[in-house]
C-alpha cells in the first residue's frame, strides 16, 4: 500500500527580527494507513512545526507534503481549510474546546461549520458513536468548565474523529494531564486505532504514551535523529521503550 | 515615575482601542464645545440686537394702537421727574417702489427719528457718509445689508411707499449693523420723524424710548408714568425685558442643544468605563506582578488614573478643535432657525478651560471603578494559569449611575445660562429614562439576541451562534455597548418624533382653526369699505372670504393677543373647537359685539369662565367691557401663542383695528386649480399675497425641520460614539478569542465563516439596539411631548424615524464589524494555537 502521508525533505524557518529560525532541516517520512506513530524529541526541537505542516496548518519553506497522493504544501487557504476539516483530525494540548458550546455541539462543530445539519442521518450517528468511544454518554448537554481536563481532552479527540479523517494529527495531548486521566485519552486513541484503523501522528514527551505507538522518530535539532520500530502490540507497557530512548539519550 | 511611563505603554500597546476612546471622548467633548460656542454666540447677537434696538435708552413707552401714541402723552412722559430724553420713534413696515425695469424687493422696515434725541441714546455708528440731522429733513439712513442686497449707496435715492404720494427720499448715511427694527432682518431705512409721520399720514408716536437723568431709578419712573399715563393703553419696557424676551425665544433651542451633547458625553464615557475596564482585565496578571513586587493598593489607582487622564486630555483636546469646527457649522444653521446671526467669535479661554475639564473629569469619573478593581486585584492573580475573567475583574454597571450624576451636575454646570431652568426636568426626565434603558439591557439582551438571530441563523447557524455566545461572555461590556448604540438611536427616534407631532399639531391646528382654503394677506390694513373682501369673492369658485386682522389688546395690564373675526363665517365653516359655551350662541355673540371668544390657554392664564367680563383698556381713561361667551380649544396662531377672538363691530369701533390683515379664502367644493389660479391672479392685482394654507401648513413643517434636523445630527453623533464603541468591543471579543478562532480555523472554519462570525456578532447587536433604542426613544419621546403638552391620544407613531433609526443603527454596527471582522478572518492558525 503506498504511504498516506509523506515528507520531503520539509525545511522551516522564521523570521525572528533579523534573526531566521530554522526550526526544521530537511525531514523526510512516510506514514503508513492505519499506522500509529509517535514524534518525540526535546523541547524545541521542531515536532510541532512538524505537525502543523503535515497537517497543512502551515506551509514548509521548502519541501513538500505530500498527503493521500496529492502535494498539500502549495495549497491555497481555502483548499486547506477545506483539507483541515475534511480529511485531518487535530487534537491540541489544551484549550481545544469553545467554552459557551455544550459537549455534543463541540464534537459537531467540523458538521456544523460544513453547514451540515448535525442533528439527524449519518452525522448524527457519527457523533453518538465517537461520544461512545471516548466514554462520555451522559454528558453531552455539558458545557467545558463543568468537565474534568481529561474529560475535556477526550470531547478534542471525539471531534477530531467524528468526520472518520484520513490522518489524526495529535501535539501533546497528554501534556496536562495527570497519570490516569492521560491513560484514559490514550485508551480511546488506541480503540480507534484498533477497531477502526485509524492512522495517528501523536507528539509527546512522554514514553508512556509514545509506547502505545507502532513506530517512533525521535526528531533534534529538527532532523529526524532516530526510529524506533515497536511493531503493534496489546500490551503497552513502557519498559521496553525507555530502556532503547535511555541508549540514544533521551 | 516609573508606573507612569508603563500606564502609557500600557495604551500604547492597545492603539486600536485608545484611538477610539479618544475619538469618543473628543466627540463628545466637541459636540459639548460646539454648542457652548453656538450658546454664547446667540448670546452675544441677542445682547448686539438689544443694543441695536434699545440703546442706551432705559425705558420704553410703546404704542398699543394702531395710530399710535399722541403727542399728549409723549408731552406727559418728558414732563415726568426723572425722565432726562425723551427720544419719539415711528415705525412701519412698507416697500420700496422699485427703479423702473427693476424687481420688487422684499420688505423694508421704515424707522423715523427725531434726530437729535435719537443720537443721545442710540449710538449711531455709521460706515458711510453723515447721520440725519432735522426731523423733517427728505434724506435716509439706511443698513449696511440693505445696501449691499439692494445696491444703495450714498446719494441713491429711494422712493417710500406710503398712503398718498410716495416720498422720495436720499440715502445720506449708512449704518453699521443690522440696525434698530428687530425682525426686519437688517433691511431697514431710518428716516427723520416728521417726513415718516408724513409718508405714512400718522400723527401718532409708535414708541417713545426714555433716558433718564443720573440718579433716577427706572422703577420709580415706572411708577410715575403708570399714575400720569391714562389717557389711552401702552406698553412699558426694558431693555432687561426685551432681552429676557428675545432670550426666551431661543432658550428652547439652546436647552435642548445642551441636553443632546450632554447625552454624547455620556455615551462617551460608555467607551471610556469600557476601554479601561478591558485593559483592567487583560492585565490583571501584571497588576498581579506589581503587587506582588510590593506596589501598594494607591499605586495601581494611580496607574489606572494617569491612563485614563492621558486619554482624557488628549481627546479633550482634539475635541475642542473639533468643537471649533462644528460649533461654525452649527451657527450657521442657527441664523436661519431663531433669526439671530450668531457669529462664532471662538470660546472665551474660560469656556475652552470648562469643556476641557468636562471632558477629563468625565474620563477620570468613568476609571475611577476600573481604577478600585484593578487595586483589589491580588498577587495571586500573577499565578493565574488561565486567561478567564472572573467576575470580580469585570466592571460593575452600577457605577454608570455614579457616572450619570456626574455627567448630569457637569452639564449643570455649563447649562445655557441664557436658557435658565426651560428644560432641565425635561433634560433629567429624557437622562434618566436613558440610564434606566442602559441598566435594562443586559437583561434584555439574552432573549432580544435570540429574537435577533432568529432571521440570521436559518443562514448562517453556526456563525449566529457563536456571536450570540460572545455577546454573552462578558455582559457589561455588551450591556455598555448596545447602552450607547440604545442612546443614540433612542435619541433619534424621541426627535424624530417630537418633530413630527409638533408637525402634526401644527397643521391640525391650522386646519381646525383657520376657515379657508387659502391666506390671502396684506402687509397694511384693509378696511372694509375698500371692498377687497367682495372683489376676492366674485372670483368664480370662491364660496366665501372672511377677514380676519390681529392686533393687540391691553387686559389687566397684560398684552393679550386678539383677531377679529367674523363669527358667521367660522360658524358655517365649521372650525373652532369649543371646550365651553355654546358654539353658535358664541359665534353669532361675536358678529353682535360685546363679546369673545377665548383660547383654552389664554382663559386658563386670565382665569376666566363664560359669562365673565374682560375690561379691555382703551384710550381716554374709557374702557370696554366684552363678555367671554365661549373657549375653544385652540385658536387663531398669533405672535406669542394664541389670540382671543374679537367680532368685527368691536375691532372696528372702540378697539380701532383699521382693517384686516388677512382673508380666509374658502373654495367651493370641487372648485380646483382654475379657482386657486384666478384668486392669485386677483391677490396679485389687489396688491396682496395669497398662500394656500397647506404653505403656510409646509413652511410651518420646514421651520420645525430645520431646528430637528440640527438636533438630528447631533443624535447621529452620539450613535457615531456608540458605533466606535461597537468597533472596540468586537475587536475585543476578537483578541480574546484569538485561540478559539484558531481552534476553530483548525478544525476547518473558513476565512470567510470567521469574518462573518463577527458580522453576524455586530448585526446581533445592531438588530438588539434598534429595538431597545426604539422602545426607549418612544419612551424619551413620550416624555418630551408630555412635558411640552403634545401628547394626546390618538397621536401618530414615529414609524419613519424608526424606519431611520433602524438604517442608521444596522448600517452602523455592521461598519463598525468591518475592521474587527478582519482581525478574525486574519487570525494565523499557528500564532493562535500558541497563546498561552
Ligand atoms: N512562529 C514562530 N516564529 C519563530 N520561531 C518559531 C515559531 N514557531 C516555532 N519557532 C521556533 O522553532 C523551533 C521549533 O519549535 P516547535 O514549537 O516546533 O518545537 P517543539 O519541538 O514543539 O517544542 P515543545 O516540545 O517545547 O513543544 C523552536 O526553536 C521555536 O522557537
Ligand atoms: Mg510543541
Amino acid at each position: 500500500m503506498p504511504p498516506i502521508l509523506e515528507a520531503h525533505d520539509l525545511t522551516k524557518r522564521f523570521a525572528l527580527g533579523a534573526e531566521t529560525v530554522e526550526a526544521l532541516r530537511g525531514i523526510s517520512l512516510a506514514v503508513q494507513p492505519g499506522e500509529f506513530v509517535a514524534l518525540m524529541g526535546p523541547s524545541g526541537s521542531g515536532k510541532s512545526t512538524l505537525l502543523q505542516l503535515l497537517g497543512g496548518l502551515d506551509r514548509p519553506t521548502t519541501g513538500s507534503v505530500v498527503f493521500e497522493g496529492r502535494d498539500i504544501s502549495h495549497l491555497s487557504d481555502d483548499e486547506a481549510t477545506r483539507l483541515r476539516r475534511e480529511r485531518t483530525g487535530f487534537v491540541f494540548q489544551a484549550f481545544n474546546l469553545i467554552p459557551l458550546l455544550s459537549v455534543r455541539e463541540n464534537i459537531a462543530l467540523p458538521f456544523t461549520i460544513a453547514g451540515q445539519d448535525a442533528g439527524r442521518g449519518e452525522a448524527h450517528d457519527r457523533i453518538r458513536e465517537v461520544i461512545a468511544l471516548v466514554e462520555l454518554e451522559g454528558k453531552e448537554r455539558y458545557r467545558p468548565d463543568q468537565l474534568s481536563q481529561g474529560e475535556q481532552q477526550r470531547v478534542a479527540v471525539a471531534r477530531a474523529l467524528v468526520t472518520r479523517p484520513s490522518v489524526l494529527l495529535a501535539d501533546e495531548p497528554t501534556g496536562n494531564l495527570d497519570y490516569t486521566t492521560g491513560g484514559e485519552l490514550l485508551d480511546a486513541l488506541w480503540k480507534s486505532s484498533e477497531t477502526a484503523a485509524q492512522t495517528i501522528v501523536l507528539v509527546t514527551h512522554d514514553a508512556r504514551a509514545a509506547a502505545y505507538a507502532d513506530r517512533i522518530l525521535v526528531i533534534g535539532d529538527g532532523q529526524i535523529t532516530d526510529e524506533i520500530s515497536l511493531g503493534r502490540r496489546a500490551d503497552h507497557s513502557a519498559a521496553p521503550l525507555i530502556a532503547r530512548l535511555a541508549q540514544i539519550g533521551l | 515615575m516609573g508606573l507612569d511611563r508603563l500606564a502609557w505603554r500600557t495604551l500604547a500597546a492597545r492603539p486600536l482601542r485608545t484611538i477610539l476612546t479618544i475619538a469618543g471622548i473628543a466627540l463628545g467633548v466637541a459636540v459639548l464645545s460646539a454648542s457652548l460656542t453656538m450658546g454664547a454666540g446667540l448670546d452675544a447677537a441677542i445682547a448686539r440686537t438689544v443694543r441695536d434696538v434699545v440703546g442706551n435708552a432705559d425705558l420704553r413707552v410703546s404704542a398699543f394702537r394702531e395710530d399710535g401714541l399722541s403727542s399728549g402723552t409723549a408731552d406727559v412722559i418728558a414732563a415726568t421727574t426723572g425722565v432726562a430724553v425723551v427720544a419719539p420713534t415711528v415705525e412701519r413696515r412698507t416697500y420700496l417702489a422699485p427703479v423702473l425695469g427693476e424687481p420688487l424687493r422684499g420688505a423694508v422696515t421704515i424707522v423715523g427719528i427725531d434726530p437729535l434725541p435719537y443720537a443721545q441714546l442710540h449710538p449711531v455708528e455709521l460706515v458711510a457718509g453723515y447721520p440725519l440731522a432735522r426731523p423733517d429733513e427728505t434724506s435716509a439712513v439706511i443698513t449696511e445689508s440693505l445696501a449691499k442686497s439692494d445696491g444703495f449707496t450714498i446719494g441713491s435715492q429711494l422712493i417710500v411707499q406710503g398712503v398718498g404720494s410716495p416720498a422720495y427720499l436720499r440715502v445720506i448715511g449708512i449704518l453699521a449693523g443690522p440696525g434698530p427694527a428687530a425682525g426686519s432682518g437688517g433691511r431697514t431705512v431710518l428716516i427723520p420723524i416728521a417726513t415718516a409721520q408724513a409718508v405714512f399720514g400718522m400723527r401718532g408716536l409708535s414708541r417713545v424710548d426714555i433716558g433718564l437723568t443720573p440718579g433716577a431709578s427706572a422703577a420709580s419712573v415706572s411708577a410715575a408714568l403708570g399714575d400720569r399715563l391714562t389717557a389711552e393703553p401702552y406698553v412699558l419696557s426694558s431693555p432687561t425685558d426685551i432681552a429676557a424676551g428675545l432670550r426666551a425665544s431661543t432658550a428652547d433651542f439652546q436647552a435642548m442643544t445642551a441636553l443632546v451633547a450632554a447625552i454624547v458625553l455620556f455615551v462617551g464615557s460608555f467607551l471610556i468605563i469600557n476601554t479601561l475596564s478591558m485593559t483592567v482585565g487583560e492585565r490583571a496578571r501584571e497588576v498581579g506582578l506589581l503587587r506582588a513586587a510590593g506596589a501598594t493598593q494607591a499605586q495601581v489607582v494611580r496607574f489606572v488614573l494617569v491612563g485614563a487622564a492621558f486619554l482624557g486630555s488628549i481627546g479633550s483636546l482634539i475635541g475642542l478643535v473639533l468643537g471649533a469646527a462644528l460649533g461654525a457649522l452649527m451657527a450657521g444653521s442657527v441664523r436661519a432657525l431663531t433669526g439671530f446671526t450668531a457669529t462664532v467669535e471662538g470660546l472665551s479661554p474660560a469656556s475652552l478651560a470648562l469643556a476641557f475639564l468636562v471632558g477629563l473629569a468625565v474620563t477620570i469619573a468613568a476609571a475611577i471603578e476600573p481604577a478600585i478593581r484593578a487595586a483589589r486585584i491580588s498577587p495571586i492573580e500573577a499565578l493565574r494559569a488561565r486567561l478567564d475573567l472572573p467576575a470580580a475583574r469585570r466592571g460593575r454597571l452600577g457605577w454608570l449611575a455614579v457616572v450619570f450624576a456626574a455627567v448630569a451636575i457637569l452639564a449643570l454646570a455649563v447649562w445655557p445660562p441664557s436658557a435658565g431652568t426651560v428644560g432641565a426636568d425635561r433634560a433629567l426626565a429624557v437622562y434618566g429614562a436613558l440610564l434606566v434603558a442602559t441598566l435594562a439591557s443586559p437583561y434584555l439582551l439574552p432573549p432580544l439576541a435570540r429574537l435577533a438571530g432568529v432571521p440570521i441563523s436559518g443562514l448562517l447557524r453556526l456563525e449566529e451562534r457563536l456571536a450570540r455566545g460572545s455577546l454573552g461572555r462578558d455582559r457589561n461590556r455588551t450591556a455598555l455597548t448596545l447602552g450607547a448604540l440604545v442612546i443614540g438611536l433612542a435619541m433619534i427616534v424621541a426627535l424624530g418624533w417630537t418633530a413630527q407631532a409638533a408637525r402634526e399639531r401644527a397643521t391640525a391646528w391650522l386646519a381646525d382653526v383657520v376657515p379657508g382654503d387659502e391666506l390671502v394677506s396684506s402687509i397694511r390694513p384693509v378696511a372694509a369699505d375698500e371692498g377687497v373682501a367682495a372683489s376676492l369673492a366674485a372670483v368664480a369658485g370662491v364660496a366665501r372670504v372672511s377677514p380676519m386682522a390681529t392686533f393687540d389688546l391691553a387686559i389687566r395690564g397684560v398684552r393679550v393677543d386678539a383677531a377679529a373675526v367674523v363669527g358667521a363665517d367660522f360658524l358655517r365653516d365649521g372650525r373652532l373647537t369649543f371646550t365651553a359655551g355654546d358654539r353658535s350662541a358664541a359665534l353669532t355673540a361675536l358678529d353682535a359685539g360685546g363679546a369673545v371668544v377665548l383660547p383654552a390657554a389664554t382663559a386658563g392664564r386670565l382665569g376666566a369662565r363664560v359669562g365673565d367680563a374682560l375690561v379691555v383698556a382703551l384710550g381716554g381713561g374709557a374702557t370696554l367691557d366684552l363678555r367671554v361667551a365661549g373657549i375653544v380649544e385652540r385658536s387663531i396662531p398669533s405672535g406669542g401663542g394664541e389670540a382671543i377672538l374679537v367680532g368685527w363691530p368691536d375691532a372696528s369701533g372702540p378697539l380701532a383695528v383699521s382693517g384686516a390683515d388677512v382673508f380666509a379664502v374658502r373654495f367651493a367644493p370641487g372648485a380646483g386649480a382654475p379657482a386657486r389660479t384666478a384668486l392669485e391672479a386677483k391677490a396679485t392685482e389687489l396688491a396682496l399675497e395669497a398662500n394656500p394654507l397647506a404653505r403656510v401648513q409646509g413652511a410651518v413643517s420646514d421651520a420645525l425641520g430645520r431646528v430637528f434636523g440640527l438636533f438630528d445630527a447631533l443624535a447621529i453623533v452620539a450613535v457615531l460614539v456608540a458605533a466606535l464603541g461597537v468597533v472596540n468591543t468586537l475587536a475585543m471579543g476578537v483578541v480574546e478569542r484569538v485561540r478559539e478562532i484558531g481552534v476553530l480555523r483548525a478544525i476547518g472554519m473558513t476565512r470567510g465563516q470567521a469574518s462573518r462570525m463577527v458580522v453576524v456578532e455586530a448585526g446581533v447587536l445592531g438588530v438588539a439596539g434598534i429595538v431597545l433604542g426604539s422602545l426607549a426613544g418612544l419612551v424619551v419621546g413620550g416624555i418630551l411631548l408630555a412635558l411640552t403638552g403634545g401628547l394626546v391620544a390618538g397621536i401618530s407613531l414615529p414609524w419613519a424615524s424608526i424606519a431611520i433609526a433602524a438604517v442608521i443603527g444596522l448600517a452602523g454596527s455592521v461598519i463598525a464589524a468591518y475592521y474587527p471582522s478582519r482581525l478574525a478572518s486574519g487570525v494565523s492558525i499557528v500564532l493562535a494555537l500558541k497563546f498561552e
